[in-house]
């Protein structure tokens, strides 16, 4: 029977929607029909994939974060039982594969004709499509064939090679963009990927877009090196999948002597369609100058039959996904950050009480500053406030009494709002001289997992531990637990008069496997148990970058571990390290939980810091469980606004509560809180409240008509003690202006500022990064180690970015 | 130390929203006409999910997403129509217009598939959407829309007919005036 090329079977057929019995019928009289029919079903199947291509390169759509933890919330009080199947399978990519070109054929006259045309780049890429005679020179060494077994399907006429080779090729590629460290592209870089054990090196040049694309890749490891004149190398080893797309994000740094790379190693989609589709709009990058990686999204939008110019027309829900220049990084990656929202004003008449646990992590401001520095917005949710102040140190007094710190509270006015206050209350626990510290029983716990080969992880790990080990004495003693797969103990807990054993064995450290987390964190604090010492530091050192990829990978079970261990009176210090997976919520938990501190650490210089200068506050804790309660003045007060310190609210009553875990101090650490205050009297657009029915507000107590503006009131216990001990400042505002206020002030707001405009944060009042510039510079102060300069760096490198986000708003 | 069942489905269920969030706000989009309604109808077809027995619908799960996704989307749509009495004289979204081929402007010769897609009456780009974007079956979707099997083919049939003769259309004029210029 001959078909009808307009019968929807054939469709049915093409698509592989037939039963068996009616698919030979179709092919069986396939065989006696003309070309026409035979034609239309290969049309079909084109006209398929062009579809999905499209579709596939429409902007995804997300739902937004509430709506999405409403469904998580409901996950975890639901109670339906799972036996899902496995996810679909990709629709048959077999069909793809039969897609011979009999369809092109109607093409092959013009693209014949085409080739002596200057032709449009999009025109060039339809060509691509529809044959290989406008297939664009490749550019890499390797030339892309891939002979395919004709699959009967075809006409006897049509190629041998299937047209979509380098489409369906099942190699791997490593494509990257070149940049230095202000984020600008380098052209003419010169890129040489060698494989281990194999002698084919693969030499690229970057082009005017900082781009290279090496396509047809054996899988398996690779040494990615990265050199033009005036730069450091920077060099990278990276590990290859079949099938995979590798996408190295190459800064080049001058004059440097860390590397800051930014590896994204995951295959940047699910399906092999959309990475096949993918690989052919990379290889584009390299043809076609003038493309920045910041247009990787319009590219891969290309497709066949499209002439969308670059300046593409954006609908309104495009325009909407381009809205976030950070988006383009947090697509391609895997690191998770919990969601933040900025506090709101609380009026004091109903709301005179503020309690918070006190925070002196900083892993916020190193990462902020990875993203800084690379080019990139953090993800708004990575910006957490008071990591960011706390990441600097301010020149506090130190406690006069007994008292393990001191507190002190400075009012003026906020430089992003003149007509509100700035309340910056600091606290600055006791030094503790190098030759007084208690003895300390260490224990290292070190991921050496695979994921942590890269050189900003277990090498810096590595580089930096040593550091630490070096101020150590004979009184310390130090263990090493190591944990992948499985963990086991490396170094016995060793007096530190054995130093080059310690130091050996970190030397010998290697990463390779899977992580199992939790018995590498019970096996640790066993080992601290076991040598715990009474009256001194006992503390496990976690270093890793908090990808848990076996074991106890649930972050409650993990949390609830470390909360038992941490009753035993071993503290923990979270040392987060790396990038592209890092897993910060996890991390800031753990920390959180196990009694400790947690630093983000991205360079030696960081590692310094945080193990060397501030190795009295990351070991020895003074006072732990520290709580802060303010209580304001509704005479004075209108409205106020904790800054930062989210996820550290408590309850009212849990200040009074000992049982209430709250954040520690290390010896000479410094905290610093701000609140910004609306003065008693100035309108605030809140939300009101209807006046009450029943009952009148009680009238204010003598104290009201004190004129003091709030009283701030802390607790903590000792390091070994059970219950708290209470200190109250009562704090009046002498009306100063910002302008007249203490350098540390001003550098406090400043950071302040600038994180409220990365988070976009609706209380950012008239803040510019401008104005955080200037307000920075003015608090700069003597500044011996460099860390408020190095911030004005930030401020000017965020200021083109903030501008950026601006535009494309 | 395994993970609990609950932790699991908690994964599935995340994995599912993960991959089909996008699939499903665009098909409610298609007939609520707004990209919030469409939202929230995605976000209400994933609380029912996670008040139904899975184990149930164990095996056509994604039919059941698109079902109830359909539905709310065009309980939505009423009540939007019930409300906004006047909003027929704009422009709908989702009307069929079957002249939109004929208008379509001839000077601009190539088209994506997408923009031809946008031409065809709703029916059909919608059954078109859930085979290539959602890549349901033919069968799903007859579940889905509660059209029959046969009546999903020859929508697809005939929209994909529809596209690909414009874009071969296209393609020989291009080729006709690549030809002129040299």
């Amino acid at each position: 029977m001959r078909l009808d090329p307009n019968d929807p079977r054939l469709t049915a057929y093409a698509l592989g929607e037939l039963d068996e019995t009616e698919q030979e019928a179709i092919e069986r009289d396939l065989l006696h029909s003309d070309a026409a029919a035979q034609q239309t079903v290969e049309e079909i199947r084109e006209t398929a994939r062009l579809l999905k291509e499209d579709f596939s390169s429409e902007p995804g759509l997300k739902l937004s974060e509430p709506q999405r933890s409403s469904i998580e919330l409901k996950l975890q009080s639901g109670k339906g039982r799972s036996l899902f199947s496995p996810s679909r399978g990709l629709y048959a990519a077999g069909t793809l594969l039969a897609a011979a070109s009999l369809f092109l054929v109607v093409y092959l006259k013009w693209s014949d004709s085409r080739k002596s045309l200057e032709i449009a780049v999009d025109i060039e890429r339809n060509a691509r499509i529809i044959g290989k005679g406008g297939m664009p020179a490749p550019s890499v060494v390797h030339p892309p064939i891939q002979k395919e077994p004709n699959d009967g399907m075809s006409n006897p006429k049509q190629e041998r090679e299937v047209p979509h080779g380098q489409v369906l090729s099942p190699a791997s590629g490593i494509s990257g963009i070149v940049k230095d460290a202000s984020g600008a592209v380098i052209s003419g870089a010169k890129v040489l990927i060698r494989p281990h054990g194999i002698s084919h090196e693969t030499h690229l040049t970057s082009d005017p877009s900082g781009a290279f694309h090496a396509r047809n890749l054996p899988a398996g490891s690779f040494d990615v090196t990265v050199s033009s004149p005036g730069f450091k190398t920077f060099s990278q080893q990276v590990r290859l999948k079949a099938n995979d797309e590798l996408r190295l994000q190459t800064q080049l740094q001058v004059g440097e002597i860390t590397q800051t790379v930014m590896v994204t190693a995951a295959s940047p989609s699910l399906n092999t369609n959309a990475s096949s589709s993918l690989s052919a709009s990379s290889s584009h990058i390299g043809q076609s100058g003038g493309m920045g990686g910041g247009v990787f999204k319009q590219i891969h939008g290309l497709s066949a039959f499209n002439r969308r110019s670059q300046s593409m027309q954006y609908d309104s829900e495009e325009r909407e996904s381009f809205r976030d220049k950070g988006r383009y990084h947090q697509d391609f990656n895997t690191e998770a950050y919990d969601r933040l929202v900025d506090n709101p004003f609380l009026r004091a008449t109903q709301n005179p009480l503020s309690t918070f646990s006190i925070d002196v992590d900083t892993a916020a401001y190193a990462n902020l500053r990875r993203f800084l520095s690379s080019g990139a917005l953090p993800p708004k949710d990575a910006v957490r406030i008071e990591e960011m102040v706390n990441y600097f140190a301010y020149s506090y007094a130190g406690p006069k009494n007994s008292d393990p710190f001191s507190a002190q509270v400075e009012v003026a006015s906020a430089p992003w709002k003149p007509e509100h206050r700035l309340v910056k209350v600091g606290l600055k626990g006791r030094e503790i001289a190098q030759d007084k510290r208690p003895p300390s029983n260490l224990v290292f716990l070190i991921d050496v997992s695979g994921s942590m080969q890269p050189p900003n992880k277990l090498p810096l790990i590595k580089r930096g531990l040593p550091l630490l080990v070096e101020k150590l004495t004979e009184n310390d003693r130090v263990a090493i637990v190591v944990y992948a797969g499985a963990s086991g103990l490396v170094l016995p807990s060793t007096a530190c008069d054995h130093k080059a054993k310690v130091l050996a064995a970190l030397e010998n450290l290697e990463a390779g496997g899977s992580t199992n987390g939790g018995s590498g964190i019970q096996l640790a604090y066993d080992t601290a148990i076991a040598n715990f010492i009474k009256g001194g530091t006992n503390r496990v050192i976690l270093a890793t970058d908090g990808d848990f990829n076996v074991g106890v990978t649930n972050q409650g079970e993990l949390t609830r571990l470390i909360e038992e261990k941490a009753k035993s009176g071993v503290f923990l210090s979270v040392l987060g390290f790396g990038m592209g997976n890092y897993k910060d919520s996890t991390l800031e938990k753990l920390a959180d939980k196990g009694n400790g501190n947690y630093a983000y650490v991205d360079s030696l210089q960081e590692a310094r810091k945080v193990l060397v200068e501030e190795m009295g506050g990351t070991l020895i804790t003074i006072a732990k469980d520290v709580k802060m309660q303010v209580e304001f003045n509704p005479a004075l007060v209108g409205a106020y606004r904790l800054i930062g310190y989210e996820n550290r609210i408590l309850r009212a009553e849990d200040f009074n509560d000992d049982t209430k875990d709250a954040g520690e101090i290390g010896a000479g650490h410094t905290v610093t809180a701000l609140y910004e205050v609306v003065p008693a009297g100035k309108e605030v657009a809140l939300p009101g409240i209807d006046a009450l029915k029943y009952q009148k507000l009680v009238g204010a107590t003598r104290e009201s008509k004190s004129g003091e503006l709030l009283t701030l009131k802390l607790r903590y216990k000792e390091p070994d003690g059970a219950t708290s001990k209470l200190m109250q400042f009562p704090v009046s505002d002498r009306g100063t202006g910002w302008a007249q206020a203490s350098r540390d002030f001003k550098f406090a707001s400043a950071v302040t500022a600038l994180g409220m405009i990365l988070r976009d944060s609706p209380y950012k009042g008239n803040a510019t990064v401008g104005s955080v510039l200037e307000l920075a510079e003015a608090g700069k102060g003597e500044d011996k180690q460099g860390y408020r300069a190095e911030f004005i760096e930030l401020v000017r490198a965020a200021k083109q970015l903030v501008e950026g986000r601006r535009v494309t708003d | 130390m395994k993970r609990s069942e609950n932790q699991d489905q908690d994964n599935d269920v995340k994995a599912l929203l993960n991959r089909l969030q996008g699939p499903l706000i665009r098909y409610a989009l298609q007939i609520t006409g707004d990209l919030e309604s469409a939202r929230d109808v995605v976000q209400d077809t994933f609380l029912q999910l996670c008040s139904e027995n899975c184990a149930a619908l164990n095996g056509h799960l994604e039919p059941w997403l698109f079902t109830v996704c359909r539905n709310r989307a065009l309980d939505v749509r009423r009540k939007e129509d019930r409300m906004n009495p006047l909003s027929e004289t704009t422009a709908e979204p989702n009307s069929d217009n079957p002249d939109a081929l004929v208008s379509m402007e001839q000077t601009e010769t190539f088209q994506s598939a997408l923009k031809i897609l946008e031409t065809l009456p709703a029916s059909q780009k919608e059954v078109i959407r859930l085979k290539f974007q959602s890549e349901l079956s033919y069968k799903e979707i007859s579940q889905v829309t509660g059209l029959s099997v046969t009546n999903v083919g020859f929508l697809i049939h005939a929209g994909l007919k529809t596209i690909r003769q414009t874009m071969l259309a296209q393609a020989r004029e291009d080729s006709r005036i690549l030809r002129r210029i040299k």
